[in-house]
C-alpha cells in the first residue's frame, strides 16, 4: 500500500507541476509555432466570436492574401428572419467580411442559391443589407454562370458549379448549424450545395455519397460554422422560435470535416450517426485526422 | 387641345405601366396601390353594383369618370384609356384607312351596346363575361402575360448574349445589373395560354387595319356605357359659318363621329373628344370651336329595340348553355385558387381576369397562371395555382392586396399562413422512397409550416441483395398542410410529381368572415 501511495503522489505531483506549464509556457510556444486545427469559441457576441476565432487560428491573413477575390458563402436558403436561425447570422457574416478586407482582400463576394424566392431570402435574412454595409458585393446567382466540372466521384460524374465560386482566389464557407431531417444536420459540407447548379433535389437520394463526391472538388479555404443560434428541430427551415437555441458559439477550421465533426457536439450526435460527415472523413476530405485534431476551446463568458 | 390630349394620353399610359411594374415584391401598398389603375375601369362600379347593390367608394377613379361623362362625353376613351392609347399608336403603324373606306363598318356600332347589355344580363345570373372585354383588364392582361415576359426574354437574353463577347462583357453587365435591380428583377415568366391571350390582343390591334379605333367604335363595352351616358353631353363642337365643308374633319375623325350628311353635328355617343377635328381644320378657316351649351342637342345611341330584344334572347340562351355543361369533379380538383379567394361561385363572378395577381405572384413563388378551360368557358383566365411550375410563397400575401375587385380578399400574413389552398397528396407509384426504397425527403425539407405538414416513418426494407436498409417514408398531416405546393414544385422527379396538391380541404372566405 505504501508503494502505491507513493506512486500516486508522484504522479499527481508531476501532473500538478506539468499541467500549468503545458497550459502557459508550452501552450504559448506551441501556439506561436502552429495554430490549432480548429477552434471552438463560446459565450460571446457575433463580433467577438469571429474576432477571437480568427485570432486563435493565426489571423485572417493566414488564409487571405493581399488582392484576393474572396467568396464568403453563407446560408441564405430560406425566406426567414435571422432570429429563426434558418439562415446565417448577418452579424457573423459582416464580421467575417470586414476581416477579409482588413487582410487585404480585393473583393468579397456573397451569394447563395436559395430555396425560396431569392430576393425574399436575401432580404428577410438581413444578409443583403448587412453584407453590403460591410462592403461585400452581394449578388443574385445567374442561371448562365454555372460551369460543368468533372467530378469523377463514386456516384457523380460531373456537376454544374457556380463560376464565381470556382474563379475565386479564396473561399470561406459560412454555414449555420441546423437540424435536417434527411442528413440529420446541415453544416459545412451541406452548405456547399448553395453553389451547385442543376437539379439539386436529385442529390437527395444517396445524399451522403453524392455530396461527398462533389464537395471533394470544391473544398473551401476556411470553414466557419455559425452557431450563435442553433436550429435544433423542424430543420432546415424552422419557423418556430421554440426550436431555436441560443448557443452563442462559433466553430472555425480550415478543415471542413473537422469543423463539421466538432459542431455535432451541439446536437449531441457522434460522427457515426451522421453518414455524410462520416463518409467525408473516411474518403479523405479531411485535412487532419478529425479524431486527433488539435482543438482550441475558448470561453469568452 | 389635341397636343395636350396626346401628352395626357402618354402620361396616363406611363402611369398605368408604372402601376403595373410596381405590382411585385417588395410591395408597398400604402403609397400607391397598384390595382388603382384597374379601378379606373368605368365598368367596375356598374357590375359591382349589380353584384352587391351598393356603390363602393373603392372605385373612386371610375366613379369620377362616370360622374363627368354626362357633361364631358367619352373623354375617358380619348384621353385616359391605356388600351385606347395603345390602339392609337398601333393604328399609326398599321396605317388604318380613312373614314371614306372604313365607313362600311359603321353598321357594327350597335354591337358594343349589345355586348354591354348581354354582359349585364349575364351578371344578373352571376356570370362574369365583361371582365374579358374590359379595356383596363385587357391592357393589364396583355402587359402581364405577353409584353413583360417578352421584354424580359429580349432584354435579358440580349444582354447575356452580348456579355459572351469578351470585350463587351463589362459593358453588357453594366447595363444588365441596374436593369435587373430596378426594372425587371424577376426571372423569366412562363405562362400557359399565352397563345390565346396573345391572339385576343393581336385581334384587337389587328382590327385597326379595318378602321381607326375599330375596337372602341364597335366592340368595347366600356365605350358603350360611356357612350350611353354622353348622349346629351354639354360640351359641344361648334362649326362656324367660315366652314367651307372640306370634310377633312369628317374623314379624319378617329371614331367616325361626324355624320357625312351634316358635318356641323357630332355623334355624342361616339365622339371621344380627341380634338383632332379642330387640329385638321385648315388654319385659314378655323371654323371649329368647342363650347359649353346649356341646351345640348341629343344624339341617340345606335341601338334599337329590336336589337335589344335579340340581345336579350341571345343572352338568355347563353345563360342556359353555361348552366348545362358537365361539371367534372376530376377537373374541379385542379382549380386551386389563390389564398383568400371568395367561395368559387362568387369568385368567378367578381374576378375580371386582369392578371394582376398572376403578375405579382410571378415575382414571388410564381404558382399563379391564367387558367385554361376545365368545364366551361368561364373557367378561362381565372387565376389558378399550378404548383408544378411554382408554389405559394409562405411569407407572401400580395395577390390579395392587388385584387381590384376583392375577388381575392386581402388577408393579413398571419391569417394567410393558416388558410389552406388545398391539400398535398403522395403519389406512391412514383414518389422515390415508395417506388424505389431510396431516401429523398425534398418535400419535407421545403415544407414551410413550423410544425412540418410532411412527416416521415423510418422503416426497414430488404434490398435485392438481401441486406437491410432503413428508409424514410414521408406522409402528409392534413391538419398542418396549407396546400402551398412547394413540395410539388420542388419534387425532384423530372415529370409527374411524387406529391401533388388538389383542392381538397381548401378554405374559402367571405368578406364577413374576414371582418
Amino acid at each position: 500500500m505504501k508503494r502505491r501511495y507513493f506512486i500516486k503522489t508522484i504522479t499527481a505531483g508531476s501532473a500538478a507541476a506539468v499541467l500549468p506549464l503545458s497550459l502557459t509556457g508550452i501552450g504559448k510556444l506551441y501556439a506561436q509555432k502552429a495554430p490549432p486545427d480548429a477552434v471552438w469559441v463560446s459565450n460571446g457576441e457575433p463580433n467577438d466570436l469571429v474576432a477571437r476565432a480568427l485570432k486563435e487560428l493565426g489571423g485572417m491573413s493566414r488564409f487571405i492574401s493581399k488582392g484576393d477575390v474572396v467568396v464568403v458563402k453563407p446560408n441564405i436558403g430560406w425566406d426567414r428572419n435571422p432570429s429563426l436561425a434558418a439562415t446565417t447570422n448577418p452579424d457573423v457574416l459582416a464580421a467575417v467580411i470586414k476581416l477579409c478586407y482588413e487582410a487585404g482582400a480585393k473583393e468579397v463576394k456573397v451569394f447563395d442559391r436559395t430555396c425560396n424566392e431569392p430576393r425574399r431570402c436575401y432580404n428577410n435574412s438581413k444578409i443583403e443589407e448587412t453584407a453590403k454595409k460591410a462592403g461585400a458585393n452581394v449578388s443574385q446567382m445567374r442561371n448562365n454562370k454555372y460551369r460543368e466540372i468533372k467530378i469523377d466521384g463514386r456516384m457523380i460524374d460531373s456537376w454544374e458549379i457556380y463560376e464565381e465560386y470556382l474563379d475565386a482566389d479564396k473561399v470561406i464557407n459560412l454555414p449555420i448549424a441546423k437540424h435536417h431531417s434527411l442528413s440529420k444536420v446541415t453544416l459545412g459540407l451541406k452548405n456547399l450545395m448553395g453553389v451547385m447548379g442543376g437539379n439539386r433535389g436529385s442529390l437527395h437520394s444517396n445524399f451522403s455519397q453524392k455530396i461527398v463526391d462533389i464537395d471533394r472538388k470544391i473544398l473551401p479555404t476556411l470553414n466557419i460554422i455559425d452557431a450563435y443560434r442553433t436550429l435544433v428541430a423542424n430543420g432546415p427551415q424552422g419557423g418556430n422560435p421554440d426550436h431555436v437555441k441560443l448557443t452563442k458559439t462559433l466553430i472555425a477550421s480550415p478543415c471542413i470535416v473537422t469543423a463539421d465533426k466538432l459542431a455535432l457536439e451541439l446536437f449531441g450526435h457522434t460522427i457515426n450517426q451522421v453518414e455524410h460527415i462520416r463518409l467525408a472523413a473516411e474518403q479523405g476530405l479531411a485535412k487532419y485526422d478529425p479524431d486527433k485534431a488539435n482543438v482550441k476551446r475558448v470561453n469568452l463568458g | 387641345m389635341a397636343k395636350l390630349r396626346r401628352i395626357v394620353q402618354v402620361l396616363f399610359l406611363l402611369f398605368f405601366i408604372l402601376l403595373f411594374i410596381k405590382a411585385r415584391y417588395p410591395y408597398d401598398e400604402v403609397k400607391l396601390p397598384s390595382d388603382l389603375g384597374l379601378r379606373f375601369s368605368p365598368l367596375i362600379p356598374l357590375f359591382d353594383f349589380i353584384d352587391s347593390w351598393s356603390l363602393s367608394l373603392r372605385y373612386w377613379p371610375a366613379l369620377i369618370i362616370l360622374f363627368l361623362t354626362p357633361f364631358l362625353g367619352r373623354f375617358f376613351c380619348g384621353w385616359i384609356c391605356p388600351l385606347g392609347t395603345t390602339i392609337d399608336i398601333n393604328s399609326k403603324i398599321l396605317k388604318s384607312p380613312s373614314n371614306k373606306i372604313s365607313k362600311k363598318w359603321q353598321k357594327l356600332r350597335f354591337f358594343k351596346y349589345a355586348l354591354l347589355v348581354s354582359f349585364i344580363i349575364l351578371a344578373f345570373f352571376s356570370i362574369n363575361g365583361w371582365g374579358y372585354f374590359d379595356p383596363l383588364s385587357i391592357f393589364n392582361r396583355a402587359l402581364s402575360i405577353l409584353l413583360y415576359p417578352l421584354a424580359t426574354l429580349l432584354v435579358e437574353n440580349g444582354l447575356l448574349a452580348l456579355s459572351d463577347i469578351p470585350f463587351l462583357e463589362d459593358a453588357a453587365y453594366g447595363i444588365y445589373d441596374p436593369f435587373k435591380n430596378h426594372i425587371m428583377p424577376e426571372g423569366q415568366a412562363f405562362y400557359q395560354h399565352v397563345f390565346w391571350i396573345g391572339l385576343f390582343f393581336a385581334f384587337i390591334l389587328g382590327l385597326e387595319k379595318l378602321s381607326r379605333r375599330f375596337w372602341c367604335r364597335n366592340i368595347c363595352p366600356a365605350g358603350a356605357l360611356l357612350g350611353f351616358l354622353s348622349q346629351f353631353r354639354f360640351y359641344e363642337r361648334i362649326v362656324g359659318p367660315a366652314c367651307p365643308v372640306c370634310n377633312k374633319c369628317q374623314v379624319e375623325c378617329k371614331m367616325n363621329a361626324i355624320p357625312e350628311d351634316d358635318i356641323s353635328l357630332t355623334n355624342k355617343a361616339e365622339c371621344i373628344e380627341c380634338f383632332s377635328c379642330g387640329e385638321v381644320c385648315p388654319p385659314k378657316y378655323k371654323a371649329i370651336s368647342y363650347r359649353w351649351r346649356w341646351k345640348p342637342y341629343h344624339s341617340p345611341v345606335d341601338y334599337n329595340r329590336r336589337q335589344f330584344l335579340k340581345t336579350s334572347a341571345g343572352s338568355a340562351a347563353a345563360v342556359g348553355l353555361l348552366s348545362i355543361g358537365l361539371v367534372n369533379k376530376d377537373e374541379n380538383d385542379k382549380m386551386i385558387r389563390p389564398p383568400g379567394s371568395l367561395p368559387e361561385d362568387e369568385f368567378r363572378d367578381r374576378c375580371i381576369r386582369c392578371m394582376e395577381c398572376v403578375r405579382i405572384c410571378e415575382s414571388n413563388g410564381g404558382c399563379l397562371q391564367p387558367d385554361r378551360i376545365h368545364n366551361d368557358i368561364t373557367d378561362l383566365w381565372l387565376p389558378v395555382a399550378v404548383m408544378r411550375s411554382g408554389y405559394c410563397e409562405y411569407n407572401c400575401n400580395l395577390c390579395g392586396q392587388v385584387c381590384p375587385t376583392e375577388a381575392i380578399l386581402p388577408l393579413v400574413l398571419e391569417d394567410k399562413k393558416k388558410v389552406p389552398m388545398g391539400l398535398a397528396h403522395f403519389d406512391k407509384n412514383v414518389c422515390i422512397p415508395y417506388a424505389r426504397n431510396e431516401d429523398c425527403l425534398v418535400c419535407e425539407e421545403h415544407c414551410p409550416t413550423s410544425d412540418k405538414a410532411i412527416k416521415f416513418d423510418i422503416r426497414e426494407v430488404v434490398l435485392p441483395d438481401g441486406s437491410v436498409k432503413k428508409v424514410k417514408y414521408p406522409y402528409v398531416v392534413k391538419d398542418l398542410c396549407i396546400g402551398c405546393g412547394i413540395c410539388e414544385d420542388k419534387c425532384p422527379l423530372i415529370g409527374k410529381p411524387g406529391i401533388f396538391v388538389n383542392t381538397e380541404n381548401q378554405r374559402r372566405l367571405t368578406k364577413t368572415q374576414l371582418a
